[in-house]
């Protein structure tokens, strides 16, 4: 019998995922645990392996489209076995235990997320209403209900709803030419589609406007790009609204004469290539004497969540990674406890992953703390947003050096600013800075680090 | 083709006469339905017509009633029980509940009791809280009873018909307030089947099953949906025990909607086993709209006339809960 494929869900908030492209080609052979299809959600771009072997008999979809969880997107048989034409619809339950036993670990529970209502319809982290007869109807046809718009109290999905839902989808489009049509009240059915068997397309769509916007004036402008915020950039717009809004920022700065640290670097930095192929960098002590002074300073490593405030056992620490258009945190955990040469080479390793988008989900869960370091830029202090449920954040300016008074004399030092934002909700602003005067006394004596 | 027109109470009168006149097993017993003719003046003219040996006058004791129609009923009579109004069944509880429900039952068939018990009922009189119940769930719960409860003159006469010639105790249900009402009714004898729905009306977006009066008041407020454009379907199950399931859910199948309506008090009343049955058929993958039961308020019947009315649904209440179950339609 054939096995479906069916978009896997990654979190307990992901209800659609976008086929970002496919791997393998119908006829295609496929091994348990090759990688079949890369999908992006709201959080993350992630290869979908099989859990089984033989050849890829069908593709239902493309190449961008928006695919529901759960969603049949594909077939893995023996050659010549009899697939539907069209995806059938959601997984039949017993794949979807297998999916979500695949995907345990990244369906527990979420930090991260800000609850995403994404593309069309009712798409709410609750179980959709409906009633029984349009739920038949729904089953009958292969319509997640989900993606019906119900008309009735509290979005109740009623059979006629699921009727008038099937006679939109009678015309095949790309989600982004129906988006489109509903934008500009343009009846699907009455366009012509030139994409792949008929498919209306967005091209589609907009030749059909423009009769209806005639061009008044005949200079040509150039027109600027214009990219939907989705994927992570909107999780991350989100995001950051959120965290601004809830949480009243609060950012102390202080400098650090960082002349010890450089020492330490200098003089750790061929035994730690040595032991690792890796090379230590100034994040990864900073990220240790960070670890090192969380541990003293409970108040600081702390979640606020919901009335509560969690004062965190361990000390998890993110680390900010620019991405293409994009940010992403991945976490090192118990960064108080381990050396310098391990958190190296993780740092290097999650850093890596970050940038080729391939982290896993539980690998940006859990953090306690985050240190965002623009060092490499000509940034001296900033302004960091809370990564929440965090309650603060630690920012990293460049090392310069500075002429300072030291002993009444000016001397040159390598300087270094920290910017620590905390919220003022949790925290106030003594214990903050003595957690932040403490790092700077760590920093200046990195020594202890070794202790 | 019968072109006579007659009441629901002459219809009633006529089924027993008929078959009277048929069987001289049959025989009527109750309080002052002699000379007198009940206090309905269903059975007016029977006693002189087949004498007061087989139309018994009766001491006020339901209980004695309703024993001496099991015993007689054991011994191979076939009696008719009026009870005066339908509230003083209870008195008689125990002899129907206990002996005539269960005694073809225990002994193995050996004896039966081919008895019907004829319970005027509802409200709508201005006779008050002891004289205006509808209790035929309490009748309807108990296995070995069959359950009657016809909403029109030809119902009425066709249906009693059937419950004498059952072998078995029928309770069988009259509305006070539907004696008045005419029908056209054949002359000569006829039966209907206990346990065969009717489909009072034919229509498209919903269904409501109503029993007894609340047929009429669900008629009348389909004719004002009518005028709307909504189209509804009524289906009078005549008998509750036996229950034909089959019509209702093929009506619902259809409609997708439900909405049961009882003058009975609705809290325990036969609407829930209606609803029930419902949503536990096939018919429950067709249901487009909550279920609505329509019944008599958690209330005494008050005796004024205006909270009397208040009490039990009315036209402008089904009409209401149409238009709010077929609103997503």
């Amino acid at each position: 019998m054939a096995h479906e494929i069916f978009m896997p869900k990654l979190s307990s908030t992901m209800q659609v995922g976008t086929l970002l492209q496919w791997f393998k080609n119908e006829g295609d052979p496929v091994e348990i645990g090759e990688p079949i299809f890369e999908i992006m959600t709201d959080k993350i771009n992630i290869e979908v392996e099989a859990y089984e072997e033989g050849i890829l008999l069908k593709k239902y979809f493309h190449a961008d489209d928006q695919v529901p969880v759960n969603q049949i997107i594909g077939y893995i048989g023996e050659p010549g076995e009899v697939v539907p034409d069209e995806s059938p619809g959601i997984a039949s339950d017993e794949s979807t235990d297998d999916a979500s036993k695949e995907e345990s670990s990244s369906t527990e529970a979420t930090v991260e997320v800000v609850d995403n209502v994404t593309s069309e319809g009712n798409l709410e982290n609750e179980k959709v209403r409906a009633t029984p007869a349009a739920r038949r109807v729904a089953r009958e046809n292969g319509v997640n209900l989900a993606l019906v718009q119900g008309r009735g109290p509290n979005g109740r999905v009623h059979e006629q709803d699921v009727l008038d839902y099937l006679k939109g989808n009678h015309v095949k489009a790309t989600p982004l030419a129906k988006k489109l049509a509903q934008a500009e009240g343009v009846d699907l059915s009455t366009v012509k589609g030139t994409g792949v068997g008929g498919k209306v397309v967005k091209d589609d769509v907009v030749s059909v406007l423009q009769p209806a916007t005639p061009a008044v004036s005949t200079d040509v402008k150039p027109e600027a790009k214009r990219v939907k915020l989705q994927g992570m950039r909107k999780v991350i717009a989100d995001r950051m609204v959120q965290s601004k809004n809830t949480a009243p920022h609060v950012t102390l700065t202080t400098e650090v004469d960082m002349s010890k640290v450089k020492e330490l670097r200098a003089s750790l930095l061929p035994i730690i290539e040595k032991q690792t192929g890796y090379r230590v960098s100034f994040t990864e002590i900073i990220v240790k004497a960070v670890g090192q002074t969380l541990t003293r300073h409970k108040k600081v490593n702390a979640s606020l969540i919901g009335d509560e405030i969690v004062y965190n056992e361990e000390v998890n620490v993110g680390l900010a990674v620019a991405v293409e258009d994009g940010l992403l945190v991945p976490v090192l955990n118990n960064v108080d406890k381990k050396g310098l040469a391990s958190l190296t080479t993780e740092a290097k390793e999650i850093s890596k992953l970050a940038r080729e988008m391939k982290l896993k989900p539980n690998q940006m869960q859990g953090s306690t703390f985050t240190v965002s370091n623009l060092g490499m830029y000509a940034i001296d202090g900033f302004t960091p947003v809370i990564n929440q449920p965090e309650v603060a954040i630690l920012g990293v300016g460049r090392i310069q050096d500075k002429p300072v008074v030291d002993n009444g004399t000016i001397v040159i030092r390598p300087m270094m600013t920290l910017s620590l934002s905390f919220d003022h909700r949790a925290i106030d602003g003594a214990p903050a800075a003595e957690f932040l005067t403490e790092l700077k006394r760590v920093l200046e004596n990195p020594y202890e680090l070794l202790v | 083709m019968s072109e006579r027109v007659i009441t629901y109470l002459e219809a009633v009168r006529e089924a027993m006469s008929q078959e009277m006149r048929k069987n001289e097993d049959v025989f009527i017993l109750g309080e002052d339905i002699g000379v007198y003719g009940g206090a309905f003046g269903v059975t007016r003219g029977m006693i002189e017509e087949f004498g007061p040996e087989r139309v018994r006058n009766t001491p006020i004791s339901e209980a004695a009633i309703a024993g001496t129609a099991v015993g007689a009923a054991l011994t191979g009579m076939r009696p008719i029980l009026e009870i005066q109004f339908s509230d003083f069944i209870t008195i008689a509880m125990d002899q129907i509940v206990n002996q005539a429900a269960k005694i073809r039952y225990m002994y193995g068939g050996k004896g039966k009791v081919p008895m019907v018990v004829r319970l005027p009922g509802g409200s709508g009189t201005g006779a008050a809280a002891q004289h205006s119940q509808s209790l035929e769930a309490w009748t309807a719960h108990i296995p070995g009873l069959k359950v009657v409860q016809p909403s029109t003159a030809y119902d009425a006469k066709g249906l009693l018909k059937a419950a004498m010639d059952d072998d078995n105790p029928v309770i069988f249900y009259e509305h006070k307030l539907l004696y008045k009402t005419s029908w056209e009714v054949p002359e000569e004898q006829y039966s209907i089947p206990l346990g065969v729905a009717d489909i009072k009306r034919e229509g498209k977006d919903v269904t409501i099953v109503a029993t007894g009066i609340m047929v009429h008041k669900a008629l009348e407020a389909a004719r004002e949906l009518e005028k709307e454009g909504i189209d509804v379907e009524i289906v009078d199950p005549r008998t509750l025990v036996p229950l034909d399931k089959e019509t209702i859910i093929n009506s619902v199948k259809k409609t997708g909607k439900l909405i049961v309506v009882h003058e009975a008090v609705k809290r325990g009343g036969f609407g829930g086993e209606i609803a029930s049955v419902v949503a536990e058929s096939e018919a429950f993958d067709y249901l487009d709209a909550p279920i609505v039961r329509l019944g008599g308020k958690e209330v005494p019947i008050p005796y004024n006339p205006n909270l009397e009315k208040a009490a039990i649904p009315q036209v402008p209440d089904i009409i209401q809960a149409v238009k709010e179950t077929v609103r997503f339609k």
